[in-house]
């Protein structure tokens, strides 16, 4: 198993990532740290900006995701893994998301000021 | 193998196998720490990597639940989002983003340091890996306690001492772990009860303050008679009168007041604030006198080598010898243990009302007007102590109140200039009169109180970031053991499966504060 040591591929039991691979990982993560504190002191408008947040962060994930946790050398498998625990969770956020509106009125209100009554049909009289 | 061909079986026991001699001997493709219900190394190496991704994916979903709360409270609140994230130092995300990244690398390194049997490189990864992931903790703890300090915490421990901008705010409790007054004080009094407008209300909650209270004990007597030849101590009895002619007296230590009645007397000192003397003949030896009382025939000795001018010699009265004038001396000085004290809002403007009856009573707090100098025709409020003084036989006791004056907020005066109504708790904070660029309203709004529901945003800034370095410290205890591991010299290109495990989920709670990090410390 030591004649293949110096080979970033698969070796003996799994694939050995390579010391450029893990530097050039860390040192691109921490750039982008760097950046998107740097994105947040200029003023796109609020919702660019959480944007640019975001897309920095999911980036700096996948780049964890696949160098680091070598999910690119690993088996398909695992990425199924991983990704529907993605799914369900977006499911999860995107589900609830969708119908929360319909609970503002009575989730906060000030005792003084309470909500106004329901517009719904009229009870119906027998 | 090779390396430690005797050593136990590590996980024989269970599997029936007593004797570990027959382990190795008997299984002779089972290298070490391989369990037996497994092929090979690749068979457990395999079972153990799907394990972990299983645990992963769990991991994923359970702190999903904790970004949907953010995410759904964020959706509906953003004021509170870009007011509160202010609270927080990206300085110090920052650092422990960069801390976790650095410490994903080590991970990964540590794997790849097994993979290649290089063991030395393998403990310093781990090594480097733990300290990073306490010094995250460590960076966590300065933040935690600061928001304990200045009460910014979850749920109904939201009090907040400041705003988000810096300014000092009232507090629901009328206490601050930090002690910040809102009033100015100078020698035990509210030299400004104006502040800032914030806390001039009198039926506000409370004002805090930062207060030395001290009860100072006040001795009252006449002056002390002294008697001819021994000397009398000036620090048990500071103003004294002597009475009698042609007798030598001699003071020691610091005296108020000496007074003589009679003729001829020689009177030694060190120093005095008075000395009086009434009759003919007299001389006073020494310097250390800021005041003479006499007639023309008093003498006046200096100790020789002190050439200072002596006072002038004022013509004595009756009042300055009158030997039943009251005196009132300060002998004791107790403090009482209250910094920020409690009170209930008094009634009204024009009078101090307070504190609860009994348990001090012999002062008061309370509200009383104070004028504002820099708006005159406006009355202020602000907490006063007042000298609730009570008398006793003999003695008496005055209440000394030193407070320390608040520390000066940044430029947040101007914000409430215009304003014509004291703010209240939970109240936005401001109407501007004039149009404002969007980073001025932040720096406005961030000035003034924090929106309703604010502790919302710390209630789950506390969840996700306590849940998040709970996982933090367990990889600590999972990395020290595979530390321990790795001296022992346990990991091999073969078997290095807790070592890429442990990466993994390493690397999890690292991808996981990448998204707190912008969620929590960088809202525009």
């Amino acid at each position: 198993m030591a004649s293949t040591a110096h080979h970033d591929d698969h070796h003996g039991i799994s694939h050995v990532a390579s010391i450029r691979v893990l530097v050039g990982t860390g040192g691109t993560l921490l750039l982008l740290t760097l950046v998107t504190v740097l994105a947040t002191k200029i003023d796109f408008g609020a919702n660019i900006n959480l944007g640019i947040a975001m897309a920095i962060a999911v980036l700096k994930a996948s780049l964890v995701i696949l160098f680091f946790m070598h999910l690119k050398y690993d088996k398909i498998f695992h990425t199924v893994v991983f990704l529907s625990a993605i799914l369900a969770a977006s499911l999860f956020v995107g589900f609830t998301l969708m119908d929360t509106g319909q609970y503002q009125h009575t989730n906060i209100w000030h005792p003084d000021n309470p909500p106004a009554a329901p517009v719904g049909p009229r009870p119906t009289t027998g | 193998m090779t390396d430690h061909p005797h050593e136990p079986h590590a996980d024989a026991g269970g599997h029936g196998h007593g004797h570990e001699a027959h382990a190795e001997a008997g299984h002779g493709h089972h290298p070490r720490f391989i369990q037996h219900h497994y092929d090979d190394a690749q068979h457990q190496f395999d079972a153990g990597k799907l394990g972990i991704w299983l645990f992963l994916a769990q991991e994923v979903l359970f702190f999903s639940a904790l970004f949907v709360a953010y995410i759904l409270y964020r959706f509906h609140h953003s004021e509170i989002y870009s007011y509160a994230h202010k609270y927080l130092d990206v300085k110090y995300g920052a650092i422990n983003t960069a801390v976790l990244i650095f410490s994903s690398l080590t991970a990964a390194w540590a794997v790849r340091a097994a993979q290649l049997n290089q063991r030395k490189l393998l403990i310093g990864c781990i090594a480097l890996t733990i300290g990073c992931a306490v010094t995250f903790l460590g960076i966590k703890y300065i933040e935690y306690s600061h928001k304990y300090h200045e009460q910014i915490l979850f749920g109904r421990y939201f009090d907040p001492c400041v705003s988000s901008g810096g300014t000092p705010l009232l507090t629901k409790s009328n206490e601050c772990h930090g002690h910040k007054s809102t009033v100015q004080w100078q020698d035990g009094k509210a030299a400004a009860g104006c502040y800032q407008d914030i806390d001039q209300d009198p039926v506000a909650p409370s004002v805090q303050a930062d207060c030395k209270v001290e009860e100072v004990r006040i001795e009252h007597g006449r002056p002390a008679r002294v008697a001819a030849g021994a000397p009398h101590d000036c620090a048990k009895a500071p103003t004294a009168i002597v009475k009698g002619d042609g007798g030598t007296y001699t003071f020691t230590g610091a005296c108020d007041e000496i007074m003589v009645v009679g003729k001829g007397n020689t009177i030694q000192l060190d120093t005095a604030k008075k000395v009086a003397v009434k009759g003919q003949d007299n001389t006073v030896r020494g310097n250390a006198v800021d005041a003479f009382a006499g007639d023309n025939t008093l003498k006046r000795e200096v100790p020789k080598g002190i050439s200072s001018p002596l006072p002038a010699l004022a013509a004595v009265t009756d009042a300055d010898v009158d030997e039943t004038k009251q005196i009132a001396r300060e002998v004791k000085r107790t403090p009482i243990a209250e910094q920020c004290p409690e009170f209930t809002p008094g009634h009204g403007a024009e009078h101090a009302e307070g504190h609860a009856a009994g348990k001090h009573p012999c002062w008061r707090v309370g509200y009383q007007p104070a004028v504002c100098p820099k708006k005159a025709n406006k009355e202020q409020y602000g907490i006063i102590v007042e000298y609730g003084d009570h008398e006793g036989r003999g003695h008496s006791y005055r209440i000394d109140a030193s407070c320390k004056p608040a520390p000066k907020p940044a430029e947040s005066k101007e914000v409430f200039v215009d304003r014509d109504r004291p703010i209240k708790l939970g109240e936005k904070a401001l109407t501007p009169h004039h149009r404002l660029t969007t980073h001025e309203e932040h720096e406005l709004e961030a000035a003034g109180p924090p929106p309703e529901h604010t502790s919302m945003f710390f209630t789950i800034y506390f969840a996700m970031t306590g849940l998040h370095g709970i996982h933090v410290l367990f990889g600590v205890f999972v990395f020290a053991w595979l530390l321990v591991r790795s001296i022992k010299g346990h990991f091999r290109p073969d078997y290095f499966g807790p070592i890429d495990f442990a990466a993994l989920y390493w690397h999890i709670v690292d991808l996981i504060w990448i998204f707190l990090f912008p969620l929590l410390y960088l809202i525009h």
